[in-house]
């Protein structure tokens, strides 16, 4: 489904994502970890095309999207949510879907329709008309996701959709993600949250300063010495 | 805002009705040359505002060199009906394709800036314009005002009627507004109002910005082309300081929002206030000196922002939510 091949990308002498490959396969859940500032956004960002590639190569479904920038990879089938909600403020919660929903159709009859669906797949369909200014955290972060599944993807990255949710918002969201799985969706999530990724995740890609240092199952990845390391320091490893 | 469909669209025909009404009877109701020329100016900038607020208030790309497209659809009618017999009616048409490809043109290198930058580019996109104009004069041997002669003629859009002008004027107000109606309740007006509000969450699904922009750009150069023909033909007279002064572009912003940026009553109500407000002050005030009227107008004007930030539109929604629910953010 999409394959990250050799990708490099510098900030003027910071190297943030440095030759990472990997892979995501039809119907997976793949989930990308790794400590603050390893990259992980910044990648998730040159997959959706929301800044360029340095180096590298990324192909999805086959084609390379390298250059196409947000707007063509999005209607390729790719949609994104982003880290720190990036809403249609003027917009109430049915509108900004909406709007996601008419990348797939020009008749607004038929955008609402889809928007209505997605809203309630989301469970935000008891409150269309409120400004998505107005809405929770949670609520925000539900109508990201609605917004990038309305346009239709083969395949969602969300960016740390669990970061700032109770408990219980989180086990909603983890029944949605397999939902969508299940329904046939490719999923790929940066997360920080270890519990829910253990949850879901069927394999773990682990980024360290912009370096790839393990990708497995969930499990093996996470006893790994260097992953540990990565996360505690050097002293927590057991020997 | 409500939110039954059927509802919405009840309202707006009543509405689109009464604005039909009032562009065909007040004209006729009225007979008095100083208050068909207030028509006459209220109907245009009307049109003119809802055409810069296509571009300013939906796209939220905030121009203030809307004059370039004035006076360009000024000067391409008057030059072509004055030097080779043409009827503004297709020179006014002449003039949209002239505004459009500058539009076009000039759109490559603004739509990189935004916010203040945007400004700023398109204030000097204006004066290039009219300082292009005048150099052109010195090549090609033209005056510096040119003055149509009063041949009143359906094909000459001279009218020897003042409120023959008022009602055209109320037509081009009455078209503007259908399209920015037909806009909003478009894939377009979505795209425009997802854009404006936050432009990488718009390419995230999937709205090629520029495409988009330049819709809404094209749209409103075209529109405002119009409307210098419009003014040409009804003064008779034109000269660059005139249809090419920099006030064009900002009252056409001020206007929209007065009256309520990105709605679309809110540039005609803008209309409706500010031109009337000037007119009578200029009269009232006269006697106390040159510029004496600016500087009221300029106080209400500062006066009626600070109350009312949202422009009149915004205040009455605001009122209407408060008034039904209770609470300004339900």
């Amino acid at each position: 489904m999409l394959e990250v091949k050799n990708v490099e990308r510098r900030f003027g002498g910071l190297i943030a994502v440095n030759q990472v490959s990997m892979h995501v396969a039809q119907h997976e859940i793949v989930a990308l970890i790794g400590p603050n500032g390893a990259g992980k956004t910044t990648l998730f960002n040159l997959i959706a095309g929301l800044i360029p590639v340095d180096q590298g190569e990324i192909i999805l479904n086959g084609k390379s999207i390298l250059g196409l920038g947000s707007a063509r990879i999005c209607r390729q089938g790719l949609a994104r949510t982003f880290q720190i909600p990036q809403l249609f403020t003027s917009m109430t919660v049915l509108d900004s879907v909406m709007v996601g929903a008419l990348t797939r159709t020009a008749s607004i009859e038929d955008a609402r329709r889809i928007a209505q669906k997605v809203l309630e797949q989301v469970g935000l369909h008891d409150r269309p008309h409120i400004k998505s200014a107005t809405l929770t955290i949670s609520g925000k972060k539900r109508l990201e996701i609605a917004r990038a599944l309305a346009t239709q993807p083969h395949m969602v990255l969300l960016d740390e959709v669990m970061a700032g949710l109770n408990f219980s918002e989180v086990n909603k969201l983890l029944e949605l993600i397999r939902r969508l799985r299940d329904d046939g969706m490719t999923v790929l999530l940066v997360e920080h949250n270890i519990e829910a990724v253990l949850n879901i995740a069927d394999r773990i890609v682990v980024l360290d300063q912009g370096v790839k240092i393990a990708d497995g199952a969930p499990r093996d990845v996470l006893s790994q010495d260097n992953v540990v390391t990565a996360y505690l320091g050097s002293e927590h490893v057991l020997a | 805002m409500s939110t039954n469909w059927l509802e919405v669209q009840y309202k707006d025909v009543i509405a689109a009705l009464v604005l039909i009404l009032i562009v065909f009877i007040a004209p006729l109701a009225i007979s008095d040359r100083f208050y068909l020329n207030l028509m006459f100016l209220v109907f245009l900038f009307a049109g003119l505002s809802s055409a810069w607020n296509l571009l300013g208030g939906y796209a939220g790309q905030f121009s203030l060199g809307h004059t370039a497209f004035f006076g360009i659809g000024a000067y391409t009618s008057t030059l072509f009906y004055n030097y080779a017999g043409l009827t503004p009616w297709i020179g006014m048409l002449v003039g949209v394709m002239i505004s459009m490809t500058l539009a076009y043109l000039i759109s490559y290198s603004v739509f990189r800036l935004r916010g203040v930058f945007f400004a700023m580019a398109t204030v000097a996109m204006g004066e290039t314009v009219r300082v292009l104009l005048l150099w052109g004069r010195s090549k090609i041997d033209i005056p510096y005002g040119l003055s149509i002669d009063y041949k009143p003629a359906i094909s000459n859009m001279i009218f020897s009627e003042p409120r023959t002008y008022a009602t055209l004027a109320g037509l081009f107000m009455l078209l503007v507004a259908l399209v920015c109606y037909l806009l909003t309740n478009s894939r377009v007006g979505y795209y425009l109002r997802a854009l404006r509000d936050n432009e990488d969450a718009a390419q995230s699904v999937g709205i090629d910005l520029r495409r988009y922009k330049l819709i809404a750009f094209l749209m409103s150069a075209g529109f405002t082309s119009v409307g210098g023909t419009l003014m040409a033909q009804y003064v008779l007279y034109i000269e660059p300081s005139s249809v090419f002064n920099v006030t064009i572009s900002i009252d056409l912003a001020l206007m929209t929002i007065m009256g309520g940026i990105g709605t679309i009553l809110g540039p005609l109500i803008g209309a409706l206030i500010t031109i009337p407000l000037q007119e009578f002050l200029k009269d009232w005030l006269s006697p106390f000196g040159v510029g004496a009227h600016l500087v009221v107008y300029a106080a209400i004007l500062i006066l009626i922002v600070m109350l009312l930030p949202e422009g009149v539109v915004g205040a009455w929604r605001n009122f209407r939510i408060k008034a039904i629910k209770g609470d300004p953010r339900a």
